[in-house]
């Protein structure tokens, strides 16, 4: 350990792990996007008002619960529950018209219900500020990195992207859905050809896609302040993932996340004011060597 | 028909001409805006629906060249002249460089990619306090006074979005935009007839990325101020809407789609604070209903009605 | 004129062209053979640029051509079609052609004049020879599918070839419509005096039109020779022709 303190010193090193919880979220989410970009091919604007709106119904939960110790689980399981349901219904009444259309049409619906989510949730929730807690258990610090405080729910979200990481591989490389979607991702018409309502295929992996946002509202909502607009940024951020990572790829959007957060926290270090300016420039240099992400593209 | 467009064309610009005369000024304000945006939506339609090149984030151009004017303007004692051609020609090398960077990838690829390093630009003009104002921009820029007084502003706006417009017209019209055309109907084929592809894409991205910058310089001009959402890619989408709701593949459809959109929301917004969510439904309609846009949906009526009694004969 | 040597191409793993040869003469017509999923497309691909092969090399006039882009290709009058059709579906059949043209005058970067002015009258003369002037006008995507495949035949002859590659040129066409291709091509190599490469399904029409033939059978070269070479063969006949008594005939 005194060998990696004396070449970076542990607050420094605190401060990226700090940074990598935090794209740890970025991840799930991302993963959400490439998925839908993957089978789907639709980059999924409004995946970042999912991510709001999972953000905002966990502050509603946790409300109900009155903030006791099952709150933030029961927002950890009904926000994402909400979100798949606001996309169920998107994807099932609108999305599914327009596969045979063009890329752009798609695009601009994804568009058009990031402006409605958008103001539906200032409607709702309207205009203010909004924190969650910490749940209890994750409440505090633990000496880590040469005895400096490290928060307790960072250690949680350093978990918590494998986690989902594993899952999601698990349900794409092992279960008949995911295998049949990967199918779909390469040949449509030969699935549609084999018997199987590949609309319905779709309309899974475009739920379980936008869950994902859910979930990362979810995750994201106890570090930061729930407002509006969180949505704005977080949705570039999540393309520069998926296109570095190569789309519909699980572990390329865990990579890309990583170089992501990495180039993040050390840009900021090194740089203040345009710290976030490295991840950018991360994204040229790699897609100067590898045009279409780092790892393969499709399934 | 022919003489018919040339009455057309006369009648509407004496009227555009006359308009100061009669209007009040908060609609001469609003006609600049919608004549700008028209451009703005022109000059993206270079590239959308002529080059089928997804340009998701083309506010940066029109930002980028307003901030270029607007820099120029206040930190300079250049002519204000060089302002408002220097402005567009940074938006133009920007495009150019841009263009280079994402080119190399396919269409949903290239639309990502450039969204998120439009969005770098954003960033930089937002945290770039002490040079570009921050996120409050700059204000009370100092204009020629000549066009300092809102009609000034206004037959300047006129005048030179009706150059513009007719440049592109023309630029549509060369072989260069045949085989730009060409290049958005099939790719492959237009490479196998000796087109180097990509360069002309890139020059289309060029052109496109100027007379945004126009368009930028002339918000500078009508408005006195600049602002970072100029350069926010929610208004790029938005100008993806106007040329949609046009019609994309009718030259004038962005225009009009700008001119709807401006207006609308001019309304809207003094009733509600939910003009996003009007915009958004809105554009839903349009999507599953006039997928062609306002233009091209007319267009099409009329080319049955053509190709009818083509056949007959 | 044109020497393909030992190329190969493989998609992950997949060998779609394994080591294929090909010699092409001035004025020739020759024609690829073999089942689906030869390789035959591929082996268009890779001669024209669109795809890069892994090993091998392309000559033309004895010059390297191997792993150029397309457009450079095109430019040493190397013409090609496509099997799906291939076409500038918004614009319409004139465009189609002119647009190959002002490519091939170098005029695309031309930005100001307007381009109806440009090389019509050479436009016209392709679409007179090919039998579509009377369509000239029409929007590409409301053509018949048989016109269409002329258009491309046509969008090639726009790059004034001395090279022709046509893909499946009669694939999907009505009889009659075929036997217009047909005459069509050979035409085009009588008086035209163009060197012809294609590949069909349809064994009538290779042996009416070809000079010589090579088969390919999983992405290699069976054999190259005359058609009666070729139907004499006794591996094209197990692997291809399917009985003996072809030969006879």
């Amino acid at each position: 350990m005194d060998i990696i303190y004396s070449l970076i010193p542990p607050g420094i090193l605190s401060q990226i792990f700090v940074g990598l919880s935090r794209t740890t979220i970025l991840f799930i989410v991302a993963s959400g996007l490439s998925l839908i970009l993957g089978v789907l091919r639709i980059p999924n604007v409004a995946h970042g008002s999912l991510y709001m709106i999972g953000a905002f119904t966990a502050f509603t939960v946790t409300k109900i619960f009155g903030e006791g110790q099952a709150a933030f689980w029961m927002a950890l399981i009904i926000a994402p529950l909400f979100v798949a349901l606001i996309s169920l219904i998107a994807e099932r009444g609108m999305f599914q018209f327009l596969y045979e259309r063009e890329h752009l049409m798609l695009l601009l619906l994804t568009f058009a219900f990031s402006l409605v989510f958008g103001d539906l949730v200032k409607l709702v929730w309207g205009g203010e500020y909004k924190s969650v807690p910490v749940p209890a258990i994750f409440q505090g610090f633990v000496p880590l990195f040469g005895g400096l405080p490290f928060p307790i729910y960072n250690i949680f979200l350093l978990v918590a992207g494998p986690v989902v990481a594993v899952l999601l591989w698990l349900l794409t490389n092992k279960t008949k859905i995911g295998k049949i979607a990967r199918a779909a991702a390469v040949d449509r018409e030969m699935v549609g050809a084999v018997g199987i309502n590949v609309s319905w295929v779709f309309a899974i992996v475009f739920v379980i896609g936008c869950l994902l946002a859910g979930l990362g509202g979810v995750l994201v909502a106890p570090t930061v302040s729930v407002t509006l607009g969180m949505d704005h940024n977080l949705i570039i951020e999540a393309f520069l993932i998926v296109i570095m990572g190569g789309l519909g790829n699980i572990w390329g959007a865990m990579l890309g996340a990583l170089i992501f957060g990495i180039t993040q926290s050390l840009g900021i270090l090194v740089w203040p004011q345009f710290g976030i300016v490295f991840p950018y420039l991360a994204v040229v240099v790699v897609l100067l060597f590898r045009p279409t992400g780092l790892l393969k593209s499709t399934w | 028909m022919r003489k018919n467009t040339l009455l057309f064309l006369i009648a509407g610009i004496i009227l555009l001409l006359l308009f100061p005369v009669f209007l009040p000024r908060f609609y001469v304000y609003l006609l600049s805006i919608i004549l700008l945006y028209g451009l703005l939506a022109t000059s993206l339609n270079i590239v959308l629906g002529y080059g089928g090149i997804f340009q998701f984030h083309h506010a940066v151009f029109y930002g980028v060249g307003a901030y270029g004017t607007a820099l120029m303007l206040t930190k300079t004692a250049m002519p204000a002249i060089l302002a408002f051609i220097v402005g567009p020609l940074v938006a133009s090398a920007l495009g150019f460089i841009l263009g280079i960077i994402c080119i190399r990838l396919s269409k949903l690829y290239f639309g990502m990619l450039q969204i998120s390093l439009g969005s770098l630009v954003w960033a930089i003009v937002y945290r770039w306090y002490s040079f570009t104002g921050g996120d409050d921009g700059i204000h009370g820029i100092p204009i020629p006074e000549m066009l300092s007084s809102y009609i000034g502003a206004y037959y300047y706006t006129l005048i030179i979005t009706a150059v513009c417009i007719f440049l592109i017209f023309k630029i549509i019209n060369s072989p260069f935009g045949s085989a730009l055309q060409g290049i958005r109907d099939n790719p492959v084929r237009s490479e196998m007839i000796g087109i180097n592809v990509k360069r002309h894409q890139i020059l289309a991205l060029t052109i496109a990325g100027f007379f945004a910058g126009v368009a930028g310089s002339l918000f500078v001009v009508v408005d006195n101020t600049v602002f970072p959402d100029m350069l926010f890619w929610t208004l790029s989408l938005e100008i993806l809407i106007m040329c949609l709701l046009g019609g994309w593949f009718s030259f004038m459809g962005p225009m009009l789609g700008a001119g709807v959109i401006v207006a609308l929301r001019t309304f809207v917004s003094t009733y509600t604070v939910y003009w996003a969510l009007v915009l958004g439904v809105l554009m839903i309609f349009v999507i599953f209903f006039l997928p062609n846009g306002i233009l091209g949906y007319f267009e099409e009526r009329f080319k049955k009605v053509f190709m009818g009694s083509e056949i007959k004969e | 004129m044109l020497e393909v040597v030992g190329i190969s191409k493989s998609f992950d793993g997949f060998k779609a062209v394994n080591n294929a040869h090909l010699s092409v003469e001035k004025g020739e017509i020759v024609a690829v053979i073999g089942p689906n999923g030869a390789g035959k497309t591929t082996l268009f691909n890779l001669i024209t640029g669109i795809i890069k092969p892994d090993s091998g090399r392309v000559l033309f006039n004895n010059e390297d051509i191997t792993g150029l882009p397309p457009y450079k290709i095109c430019r040493k009058h190397i013409s090609r079609s496509f099997q799906i059709v291939n076409v500038f579906q918004r614009l319409t059949v004139f465009e189609n052609v002119q647009i190959s043209i002002l490519s091939r005058e170098k005029k695309t970067w031309n930005l100001f004049s307007p381009s109806k002015s440009f090389v019509v009258k050479e436009t016209e003369t392709i679409l007179e020879n090919v039998g579509l002037i009377n369509k000239k006008e029409r929007i590409t995507a409301f053509l018949s599918h048989g016109d269409r495949k002329v258009l491309e035949i046509a969008m090639a002859l726009g790059g004034s070839p001395e090279f022709l590659i046509l893909d499946e040129p009669t694939a999907g066409m009505a009889p009659e419509e075929t036997s217009h291709c047909i005459e069509l091509i050979k035409t085009l190599s009588k008086t035209m005096g163009l060197t012809i490469l294609f590949c069909e399904h349809d064994m009538e029409i290779v042996f009416r039109i070809a000079n010589r033939i090579m088969v390919m059978v999983r992405g290699s070269t069976v054999i190259q020779g005359s058609c009666n070479e070729v139907r004499c063969n006794e591996a094209v006949q197990n692997a291809y022709l399917g009985g003996s008594d072809v030969c006879l005939m």
